[in-house]
């Protein structure tokens, strides 16, 4: 299975899908937004911190793990980090496999597994005052 | 050996990373040690596990002078 990671301080452009893969029946895709609300609160971005080299390597290992009982083909995954608006992307997923069954169930539980064990941290909430003081410095 | 704290626990330390000369120690004596120069620590360290160059490991680990050891809080990512 082939998996490219990727973890950026830009925003998320929207990747192509991999190029034609033998076999492949099914492409998904997933992007995680930041909500416009956190804890009730209206806010304005979200800043993301990461232990990047832990980060690629947890996220490889755990695509892998998924793999053995989810047989896939490809994986893409590209994290922002640093600070994102409202709107954006924060994550991006796309899997290619022969089936939509085991592609739907690797995103899934790979969106679970991330949740609970790549060192990836929201680290602040921004208001829409924070962020335009960012903007001017 | 070289410490990284993340997230909330640069608040606590008020650094991201710190080099220590500490000898072999496990994950018991590691702690004490951390929290013996960072008292603020204890209170996070039923929720913080320990990477030992970018791999987790448990309480049975050990650590040397040339590993990069990071203090991992509860993640967020997504």
């Amino acid at each position: 299975m082939q998996i490219e990671i990727q973890l950026t301080h830009s925003p998320i452009a929207a990747p192509l899908p991999p190029a034609p893969l033998t076999g492949a029946g099914a492409w998904v895709e997933f992007r995680g937004v930041v909500r416009g609300e956190e804890n009730g609160q209206l806010i304005a971005a979200l800043e993301y911190e990461a232990y990047s080299s832990m980060a690629e390597r947890e996220m490889r290992r755990i695509i892998g793990e998924i793999a053995a009982t989810q047989p896939c083909l490809f994986a893409k995954v590209i994290h922002r980090f640093g600070v994102i608006p409202v709107g954006e992307a924060a994550i991006y997923v796309g899997v290619a496999g022969k089936h939509r069954a085991e592609v739907f169930a690797l995103l899934t539980q790979f969106m679970d597994r991330l949740k609970q064990d790549v060192p990836i941290w929201k680290r602040r909430v921004l208001t829409a005052g924070d962020l335009a003081k960012l903007q001017t410095k | 050996m070289r410490i990284l704290f993340f997230a909330h626990l640069k608040d606590v330390t008020g650094q991201a990373e710190v080099e220590m000369t500490t000898g072999e120690l496990d994950a018991d004596g590691l702690w004490r040690k951390l929290i013996a120069t960072y008292p603020g620590l204890e209170r996070f360290r039923g929720s913080v596990r320990l990477a030992k160059n970018s791999e987790y490991v448990g309480p049975d680990a050990r650590f040397t002078d040339t590993d990069e050891v990071a203090l991992i809080p509860p993640v967020s990512g997504g």
